[in-house]
């Protein structure tokens, strides 16, 4: 009876033969590897064609290879068998310094080119102003209704940015027309400094639960800044450069690594990592100088980032496009973060469930997979021909881009917001809260982080999209930044369009093109990798 | 909660004290200022708001049109950038009809490059939207037919009449034994430009004829010129025709068709037989046309001065650029209508 049963089965399963199943996983193996094999070999050709290691002395590789990748390797080896998670903080401390210090040329572009220093501190002055009182309101929260504090904010907000048209100026016009100004690294200092001053400080109040400690560590981070400033043209450093790269790279570096060697005993032994890293680096380089190697004839350099498009293959830069995809973004993420959060709390949080509202879900979901040249034919449509307004701009390319990823902001907040655990709703509610102090004080708060990834991972599609900004007419050549919302802009994908299309000769192809694709791609992975840290602790958090 | 409110209460204290250091450095440095102010100078001045250097020019340059004239406008304002920082041009490549109907007689750009003349139904356009083109001749263009490097069976050249039997809507033929007998009976393979495209309209223009049965639509249409010569690269029996700027970029990759000129003769194009005009039929002027009403901005008239001024130069024009620079009777026309143009805008 029973070997009955047992051969009706293997009847069933055919043949039985090792051979298949192996042959099966290796093909699943394969299907896994191929897009990912063909994008690596595409991806190591263009950098090969970018960046040319090649063409660098052999001493040269050397040099770097016994400064830098020798002891980096010993380290990295004994720490992978010894202690994991040092070597992740580490490699955290490495990523984070490399990724800030991209961020870094761009808050520059943005803070000394596109920005003046000084109409930067004018604004931050006119913002202050009135943040300052309404946290002052906020205080005196029992005391005041709620219509006139809102009615008192909104109208401080107003009066100093705008000013009273005839009465008096606005904040920001008065602090530019001081007559004694303070110079511009003097107010990077300042500002990015000051901000880099109170973050620190709160991180390392945190990390250490004393107050004393972060007011210290938020005032050595502002007077590094504005040592930094002083200290770097003695060194041959811009001083606004040396101020921006401090306050935006080194001072969250130094003190994240700086917490994690006081608080993780266990793992700050990875912070050697970092500074054989780092200490290769300047050696290697330090060397390579005195040794007279000539590194790599790179076309990703100092000169390919700093100029405009050029006739010639050789001077052309992408700088007006990298200018142009900054204030895109940073249009696109004002538009779409308030649209995209709200209409996510308002699905997730109030909605009642029926037909219009899952009507609304659907379609929303839908609008996530448009291609993105009829989002932009609808900025097009909308924007230009609708509304009138000039082609081309920064306004209307960050609003277009900012509808295409609307919908994906959407959804990736809607799913933040989901995680949140209804107990904890349900807790707030049995506090007697109501449903916007749940929100304000409980949801939100603990689905940021998701959000902030999602809106991340959307920008990093928006910053990579072409179509939409050749549909509303952005110009294919531009030499110089767009300084205002309503002058015309290029961004680096549709750079490398025009060189790869209107510009056909071999030399665009061989050298601007693989180098604007490389650029492109660092900041696309820089953004990507922010996410996933923000989500990775999001998710060790829960 | 308590450690949410904790957590607030420092996040304040924070506020407080990073403004209070604000407050102290933004003293101490407008003090610094003061001090220093004629030593620092020349460091800070750059970026002030106070208005500085009221002889430069500043303001913005829109361009669209012909992909043709499009590396020709970007080399002149590459160089007119160089020498006046303050002046932002956008260049845009769009066609030449394109950039007419709606960009230049909608009034969004100052220029638009055109690779023919302006045609009726454009000034009317433009004339609706008070919009005055100004023609103004920029270089002259050897429209070049290419063929693959591996065709040798067109022998020394095709004349003007193998040309409209292939590229004439009346006759389409398939094959190139349809065009003469003699040749392959392999399918042709058609690349070109677009209708937008004011190499398109030239070429209906010279070799099709603007009565006759206008241009055969079954063709793989582009405005992108590397499209055309990659496909004519990828195959034996294709064949296309393009702006002259182009061909010149890539004289390996393709090669150019001698074509029967007046004289039947049969003449390669080149910057030399395009300016003694051996080459005929298909060389053919280029234009761009600055709209009457921008030229009134100074830094509009003066790019527009700067580019006739440099319309002879070999160096831009034909050596970086690719086409038959004006002469200097040509160019002493051109300057005398702009600056009757600019006159008249003021």
């Amino acid at each position: 009876m029973s070997t009955d049963t047992e051969s009706s089965y293997a009847d069933g399963f055919g043949q039985v033969s090792r051979t298949a199943g192996t042959v099966f996983r290796y093909l699943l193996l394969g299907a896994t590897m191929f897009g990912i094999v063909t994008l690596a070999v595409l991806l190591v050709y263009v950098a090969n064609d970018a960046i040319r290691p090649l063409t660098a002395d052999l001493g040269w590789h050397l040099t770097f290879f016994l400064t830098l990748v020798v002891p980096t390797a010993v380290v990295g080896g004994y720490l992978a068998r010894r202690n994991v998670p040092a070597l992740k903080l580490g490699g955290m401390v490495i990523g984070m310094l490399g990724v800030f210090l991209l961020f870094s040329g761009g808050v520059a572009i943005v803070f000394v080119d596109i920005v003046p220093p000084l109409t930067g501190l004018s604004y931050v002055v006119g913002l202050l102003v009135p943040a300052a009182l309404t946290v002052v309101l906020t205080k005196y929260e029992q005391q005041i209704p709620f219509t006139l504090r809102v009615a008192a904010t909104g109208a401080a907000f107003i009066l100093s940015l705008v000013g009273v048209p005839g009465y008096f100026h606005s904040i920001p016009e008065i602090v530019r027309q001081l007559p004694v100004v303070p110079a511009d690294w003097m107010i990077l200092t300042l500002v990015l400094g000051g901000v880099a001053a109170v973050v620190v400080g709160q991180y390392v109040a945190r990390i250490r639960e004393d107050t004393t400690a972060g007011l210290a560590a938020g005032a050595s981070a502002l007077v590094l800044t504005g040592l930094a400033a002083v200290v770097g043209p003695t060194l041959g450093v811009d001083a606004n450069a040396a101020a921006v790269v401090t306050s935006v790279a080194f001072v969250p570096t130094l003190a994240y690594a700086g917490g994690a060697a006081v608080t993780r005993e266990q793992e700050r032994i990875g912070l050697l990592l970092a500074a054989v890293v780092i200490g290769g680096s300047l050696v290697g380089a330090v060397a390579v100088d005195a040794l007279g190697f000539a590194g790599p004839q790179s076309w990703v350099d100092w000169q390919f980032l700093t100029s405009a498009h050029s006739g010639t293959a050789e001077n052309a830069g992408l700088y007006p496009a990298i200018g142009g995809s900054i204030l895109l973004m940073a249009t696109v993420a004002a538009l779409s973060f308030p649209l995209g959060v709200g209409a996510a709390v308002y699905l997730e949080e109030y909605a009642p469930d029926n037909a219009f509202t899952r009507f609304i879900d659907v379609n929303i979901s839908n609008l996530a997979g448009v291609p993105s040249v009829v989002y932009g034919l609808l900025g097009l449509g909308v924007f230009v021909t609708y509304l009138g307004q000039p082609t081309g701009t920064v306004l209307i390319g960050g609003a277009t881009l900012a509808l295409l990823i609307l919908p994906i902001v959407i959804i990736s907040s809607r799913e933040a917001i989901r995680a949140v655990p209804s107990d904890m709703r349900q807790a707030s509610y049995g506090m007697g809260a109501t449903r916007w102090q749940t929100v304000k004080n409980v949801v939100l708060p603990e689905a940021f982080p998701g959000i902030l990834t999602g809106t991340i991972l959307a920008l990093g599609r928006a910053i990579g999209e072409t179509a939409p900004l050749i549909m509303i007419g952005a110009p294919n050549v531009l030499f110089s930044l767009p300084t205002e919302l309503t002058s015309k802009v290029s961004a680096m994908p549709l750079q490398v369009y025009a060189w790869s299309s209107l510009f056909a000769s071999e030399d665009f192809y061989t050298k601007a093109v693989p180098a604007g694709v490389v650029v492109l791609l660092a900041v696309l992975l820089a953004m990507n990798s922010i996410a996933i840290v923000l989500r990775n602790k999001f998710e060790s958090e829960n | 909660m308590t450690r949410n409110s904790d957590s607030g209460l420092s996040r304040r204290k924070f506020l407080i004290a990073s403004g209070a250091a604000g407050l102290a450095g933004l003293a101490g440095c407008t003090e610094n200022n003061t001090d220093g102010e004629g030593g620092s100078g020349g460091d800070s001045e750059g970026g002030d708001s106070s208005g500085d250097g009221s002889n430069e020019l500043s303001g913005t340059i829109d361009i669209a049109g012909s992909s043709t004239v499009f590396p020709l406008a970007t080399a002149m304002g590459e160089r007119f950038q160089t020498e006046h920082s303050e002046v932002n041009i956008n260049l845009q490549s769009t066609g030449s009809g394109g950039g007419f109907a709606n960009y230049f007689c909608t009034g969004q750009t100052d220029f638009n490059n055109a690779s023919r003349p302006i045609k009726g139904e454009e000034e009317t356009q433009c004339e609706d939207n008070d919009v005055t083109p100004v023609e103004l001749k920029v270089a002259t263009d050897a429209l070049t037919v290419i063929v693959n490097n591996d065709n040798d069976f067109i022998g020394e050249g095709l004349t003007v009449e193998q040309l409209q039997t292939i590229f004439s809507a009346e006759s389409t033929p398939t094959t190139w034994s349809d065009v003469n007998s003699e040749w392959p009976d392999e399918e042709i393979q058609i690349y070109g430009p677009t209708d937008a495209s004011g190499t398109y309209d030239y070429f209906i223009e010279a070799i099709i004829g603007e009565e006759g049965p206008g241009h055969r639509q079954d063709y793989s249409a582009t405005e992108q010129d590397r499209t055309i010569i990659q496909g004519v690269q990828g195959s034996e029996y294709a064949i296309g025709y393009m702006g002259f700027a182009y061909y010149s970029e890539s004289t390996d990759a393709v090669q150019a068709v001698p074509i029967e000129n007046d004289a039947g003769e049969f003449v390669e194009p080149s910057l030399d037989t395009a300016l003694s005009g051996e080459y005929n039929p298909l060389s053919r002027p280029l234009f761009t046309y600055p709209a009457r009403e921008s030229l009134a901005e100074e830094h509009v008239a003066e790019f527009a001065r700067y580019w006739m001024e440099n319309s002879t130069s070999r160096e831009i024009v034909a050596d970086e650029v690719g086409y038959v620079p004006l002469g200097d009777d040509e160019q002493q026309e051109m300057l005398d209508t702009l600056n009757a143009a600019i006159e008249e805008a003021n």
